[in-house]
């Protein structure tokens, strides 16, 4: 028997890590976690820092669930701000702090929705369309160099997806769905759905390669 | 099969669908005990949920509008440094010293009581109310929403022209959250609000704002006579057993000044604040009569 091989210093650290990389911009981007801990401190400031490096990302993915303008500002600051409360319970081994946030986020986007009970009857991608129609007009792609490129990969990954994958990933994802109710949803076998959401997470997390990297 | 009843290679074809929160209720019971048992499944939990993570990458890049944006990290900053200041009781510029009162402090415990105060027992405390003072709320809560719209507007023209410079950003959002906070301590629904009163010839105004829901005290005066060589004022939080020092001052030539501290007090337990002309490192207690004071409920 092989001796067992000795264990990285973190146990996900072949994970995909949503810290934006652009090139020549790395000095720029500020160290996530040294910022989780100065907020652990009380550095309202860190909260800041954490508030701009993220803002765009999680306004995305609340603008997406929720839908609702008027909600969603309030969906975000609540994510901030529980990241500010419970900034001392992070712990980097579990997961990268975009990750943290963006659970969060999504969890809080979730319950807006579940609390005001609408029900999404339209497909998803309809109502994509409509909001970017909407509020196309602030968008600023520039600024949000950092994190094109990464949009971009993620997007053409789930773009190589079969539809009826994609779809149960999206349900999951931004509908909040659990998979017997996305089986209910699209009328399919509940072991269907288990199958297509574990091929398309493990497609998905394939194509995803180009965006590890080891932690330092 | 482990002791949670959940092989591990079934729990490992769930932990896809449990990465991405979309486990029924039950099954999500059985797999997660199981993790909490098994180091590879919490590995590849924790890779599974990057990946799902990721997805947020896929929602339509739509950036917030400036006004929009800045005002969610005003709000933040704001409710961040108030959050802050209910974690310790005592910041800023306010030092509470605990000695219990001695018989030099010329301020009785009994006298400052919030229903003795009105007595007129001779206290040097309680002074004349002929003296009236100036309105000083009205024109502060102004100046201060100006100061506010100020610097928003700078702080936009900073970022249209794409001024990065990151501390100029920084002290200009500092300073909004920093003036909206004021506003709120100022106007905000459980705001006391005390008029010091004084029977100087100089006719000093001030008032203190307590905002009871964060514990922020401001004081506000005017029309406040310079201290004299090597001597300073200090604020006096007064409650029936002890008086806590809210910080010393000294106010600029036109004799304005504004202290601001955080501190938390039973709303019951203020008798009174008070000025007192002190040494100019401050005192651990009063050594002087009170130049100004106002009974809590005198308002």
């Amino acid at each position: 028997m092989n001796p067992p091989r000795p264990r990285p210093p973190y146990p996900h650290s072949r994970a995909v890590v949503l810290t934006p990389r652009i090139s020549g911009a790395h000095d720029l981007v500020p160290d996530d976690v040294a910022i989780m801990r100065r907020m652990a401190q009380g550095d309202d400031r860190a909260l800041g820092s954490l508030y701009d490096h993220w803002h765009s990302l999680v306004y995305a993915v609340v603008l997406r669930i929720v839908r609702q303008q008027k909600d969603v500002e309030d969906v975000v600051e609540e994510t901030f701000w529980q990241a500010w409360r419970q900034a001392s319970r992070y712990e980097p081994s579990r997961g990268s702090v975009a990750t943290w946030l963006l659970t969060i986020a999504r969890s809080r986007a979730l319950d807006r929705v579940r609390a005001l009970t609408r029900l999404r009857e339209e497909s998803l991608e309809s109502e994509r369309a409509e909001e970017v129609a909407q509020y196309a007009s602030d968008s600023d792609p520039a600024k949000d160099a950092e994190s094109t490129e990464r949009r971009k990969i993620v997007v053409e990954a789930l773009g190589e997806l079969p539809a009826e994958q994609r779809e149960a990933l999206e349900l999951g994802y931004f509908g909040g769905l659990s998979q017997s109710e996305i089986a209910e949803r699209t009328g399919q076998p509940l072991g269907t759905i288990k199958t297509r959401m574990r091929l398309a997470m493990q497609k998905l997390r394939s194509s995803l390669q180009v965006l590890h990297e080891e932690h330092p | 099969m482990t002791s949670t009843g959940m092989a591990h290679d079934d729990a490992r074809e769930a932990l896809e669908a449990l990465a991405l929160d979309a486990l029924d209720a039950s099954e999500r019971t059985v797999v997660l005990a199981h993790v909490a048992t098994c180091t590879r499944c919490q590995e590849e939990l924790a890779q599974l949920r990057e990946t799902a993570s990721a997805l947020a990458y896929s929602a339509p890049a739509v950036a917030m509008s400036g006004s929009q944006r800045e005002r969610i990290r005003a709000r933040l900053i704001s409710r961040a440094v108030a959050d802050r200041g209910t974690d310790a009781p005592v910041r800023g510029t306010m030092a509470s010293y605990k000695t219990p009162i001695s018989g030099v402090v010329p301020i009785e415990a009994g006298r400052v009581s919030r229903k003795r105060a009105s007595s007129a027992d001779g206290s040097r405390w309680i002074v004349a109310a002929a003296v009236l003072l100036a309105v000083v709320s009205a024109g502060l809560l102004m100046k201060t929403r100006t100061e506010r719209d100020d610097a928003i507007e700078a702080f936009q023209l900073a970022s249209t022209e794409q001024r990065l410079n990151t501390t100029v950003f920084d002290s200009l959002r500092t300073q909004v959250a920093d003036r909206e906070r004021l506003i709120a301590n100022l106007t905000g629904p459980r705001v006391a609000m005390m008029t010091l009163a004084a029977a100087t010839p100089t006719s000093p105004s001030a008032r203190m704002f307590w905002d009871q829901s964060v514990n922020a005290w401001t004081f506000v005066g005017h029309n406040i006579p310079a201290p004299r060589l090597g001597r300073t004022y200090q604020l006096w939080l007064v409650t029936a057993t002890r008086k806590i020092s809210a910080g010393t001052f000294v106010p600029k030539e036109n004799g304005d000044v504004m202290v601001r501290a955080t501190y938390a007090l039973a709303k019951d337990a203020l008798a009174a604040v008070a000025v007192t002309d002190e040494p100019k490192s401050g005192s651990a207690q009063p050594t002087t009569t009170p130049m100004m004071v106002a009974t809590y409920g005198s308002r």
